[in-house]
């Protein structure tokens, strides 16, 4: 029967399509294993077990060879389904359910021709001129029963046409399938609220690090000036007092009977005053002591090395410390620890 | 032959002689003091820096690459500081209100902790100046120490002061080289706010009486630019104006014994001029304790038992809150290594 054929073969066109795709592509790797023979074999990883070629083959379907009555319903629905497929034909529906059974084996030439010649025109205009041309007799200009290999590829062109013209519109996510479109955005959202998260929590780590650190200005403060000033005198004092101390010794070191007597004298005060009490201006009379003492200058010569026990366990018994300030600290141990 | 065997030309490596610190100042007799400084628990940035600057004002008599490793326990550092005749620990910790600095002495010594208000690194410093100075051997001498504001007689002032005057080796008034003088520290204690201001100067003398060009010209060594002068004596006496600086003051005035420099000659005048360098801090005395870090407290600034202060680490090192004020039976004083839970006061 002529629509059963035209189904069936519908079917095996696919097939025969596939089949000649297939032979096409075996042929070619026969080629190629001819040319480097077991090549073929040897491309294969050890354990592939699949081959794309022999999937495609299973994927078709290659019919039940039984003889499947059609009716006039079924007939219909097949060519509705056919036009369907063959969307960009503008058909006559009614005249091809006329004519179709009859200018079947023809149109099926015809159409082969016609579908041969389309691989180089795509346009639709002239689609219906050719079939004009070659169908006098039918009034429709195509006929949707048969779609070709190649009018499948138009189809599937035109369909991807409009897939990317859409994706186009899509900036961000480029053109994926909407629903992992959906999955991607989660993603992004998430990774966006993550980092801000992380950003803020190294921000307050930073800030709690900077607690208590600042930036010194560029001028002097009043108050530093003040603190400048404090230091300054206490500089003085202590540059003139080594000034008085070292000039004092400068005038009497020569070795004179005269000064020896002055020298000697004033190491005893020193050895006195420091094994008993310091006075309450402690650093001014010990300068004074030391400079009238002049004792040598190695500790181990002097008569007080070692007598004096200052130890910081009696610091609270300690003298009271001068009011104002205190320059450095004068030697033989004012305040020197022997821990 | 030894000669002709060894062919590589060996090139002589001059020693690098390193000067040992002695353990004793040969000039007084006494010993030098040492320090740590270190921090306990890990530090953020600012901190480290901060603690860096520390170590270097503390230059000659102080480690300056000391390592420490997060398993470093008090009881390791004072293992080695008994040997190496370390005196004293500087040691930084933080917490959540703020950063804290204990001065102890080892071995049994007292502790101060100290609240750090407020502090900048010696790089703020240097930047927030138009012409920041660090002559190369700053660093080479121990500073000066100058203390004011402590004379109120309270205890825990008097150990204060006590304290920092240990932490810095003597200068023996008869000898000391001026030259050698070349930082100061002063630790000023405001009696109202009950803040110390720490601060750290360089000295520079400058002679008195010169004028500006002339001094610079001196120091400098750059030949001026006489071109539109027609004689030297204007460039002499010229009057140049005087900076805000440079106003001296009499007070600030010494007279030197020795020459310092090309500039400073001995027997005139010279001013002082301190310009800051090295950190700046305000520091509150928070606490003091009779043992390193353990043992009675002597003095609490918040009453005893209120102060929350928690170390970072777990070690035995948790002060003891719960002793009152003045508490003298402190058999704990002796005994460094104790386990003393710190019981946190609701």
């Amino acid at each position: 029967m002529p629509f059963f054929w035209s189904c069936s073969h519908y079917v095996c066109f696919n097939l025969s399509a596939a089949s000649r795709y297939w032979d096409n592509s075996s042929s070619m790797t026969e080629e190629t294993s001819i040319a480097g023979s077991g090549g073929v074999l040897r491309k294969r990883k050890i354990g592939k077990k699949k081959s794309n070629n022999a999937k495609k083959k299973r994927k078709v379907f290659q019919g039940t060879g039984e003889k499947v009555k059609v009716d006039r319903k079924m007939k219909k629905l097949f060519r509705k389904r056919v036009k369907e497929y063959n969307s960009d034909d503008d058909d006559d529906d009614n005249a091809a359910d006329k004519s179709f059974p009859n200018k079947n084996q023809g149109a099926y030439s015809e159409k082969n021709g016609y579908g041969t010649r389309k691989l180089g025109a795509d346009k639709l205009d002239e689609e219906s001129e050719l079939s004009e041309g070659e169908d006098d007799d039918e009034n429709i200009e195509v006929l949707p029963t048969v779609t070709k290999f190649a009018e499948g590829c138009r189809a599937f062109r035109i369909a991807f046409k409009s897939i990317i013209k859409k994706s186009a519109l899509d900036d961000v996510l480029g053109p994926i399938l909407s629903g992992q479109k959906k999955l991607v955005a989660q993603k992004l959202a998430e990774e966006e609220s993550e980092k801000k998260l992380r950003g803020e929590a190294k921000k307050e780590k930073l800030l709690i690090g900077e607690k208590g650190h600042i930036k010194p200005s560029n001028y002097l403060d009043s108050h530093e000036k003040f603190l400048i000033g404090v230091a300054t005198k206490g500089v003085v004092k202590l540059f003139n007092a080594v000034s008085k101390a070292q000039s004092a010794q400068k005038g009497l070191n020569p070795a004179s009977s005269k000064d020896e007597k002055v020298i000697k004298k004033r190491r005893k005060e020193a050895f006195f005053t420091a094994l008993g009490k310091r006075s309450a201006s402690s650093s001014d009379t010990s300068a004074k002591v030391v400079a009238s003492g002049e004792p040598p200058s190695w500790a181990p010569l002097r008569d007080n090395y070692m007598l004096t026990s200052c130890k910081l366990k009696d610091w609270d018994k300690m003298q009271e410390t001068p009011e104002d300030e205190d320059v450095g600290k004068s030697s033989h141990g004012s305040s020197s620890d022997d821990d | 032959m030894a000669r002709f065997r060894d062919k590589k030309r060996k090139v002589f490596v001059k020693p690098i002689v390193q000067k040992k610190l002695g353990a004793v100042d040969h000039v007084t007799g006494d010993k030098i003091p040492k320090s740590f400084v270190f921090s306990r628990g890990k530090l953020p940035g600012p901190l480290r820096q901060l603690q860096m600057d520390l170590r270097k004002l503390m230059l000659p008599f102080t480690a300056l690459n000391l390592k420490e490793k997060k398993r470093n326990s008090l009881k390791d550092f004072l293992n080695v500081a008994g040997p190496m005749g370390v005196t004293h620990f500087l040691m930084l910790s933080k917490t959540d209100a703020s950063p804290y600095m204990k001065v102890a002495r080892t071995p049994q010594g007292p502790t101060l902790t100290f609240k750090i208000n407020e502090y900048s690194l010696a790089s703020d410093v240097a930047q927030s100046q138009l012409r920041p100075r660090c002559p190369k051997d700053l660093f080479k001498n121990p500073p000066l120490i100058v203390l004011s504001g402590f004379g109120t007689g309270e205890q825990h002032l008097k150990l204060t002061t006590i304290m920092f005057q240990n932490i810095f080796p003597a200068i023996d008034v008869n000898t000391v080289k001026l030259s050698s003088c070349q930082r100061i520290v002063l630790l000023n204690y405001n009696k109202d706010t009950k803040l110390i201001d720490f601060r750290h100067y360089s000295i520079r003398l400058q002679p008195v009486g010169v004028s500006r060009r002339i001094r610079k010209f001196v120091q400098n060594h750059q030949i001026p630019d006489l071109r539109n002068l027609q004689d030297v004596s204007d460039f002499v006496t010229r009057a140049g104006y005087g900076s805000e600086s440079e106003v001296d003051e009499e007070a600030a005035t010494v007279t030197l014994v020795s020459n310092l420099g090309r500039t400073n000659k001995a027997s005139s005048k010279s001013a002082v001029r301190l310009q800051e360098i090295g950190p700046r801090m305000t520091l509150q005395l928070v606490r003091v304790e009779e043992g390193l870090c353990t043992g009675g407290v002597i003095f609490s600034e918040y009453g005893y038992g209120a102060e929350k202060k928690l170390d970072k680490r777990e070690d035995s090192q948790i002060e003891d809150s719960d002793h009152e004020e003045d508490e003298d039976d402190s058999d704990n004083a002796d005994e460094m290594e104790e386990d003393t839970e710190n019981g946190n006061d609701d």
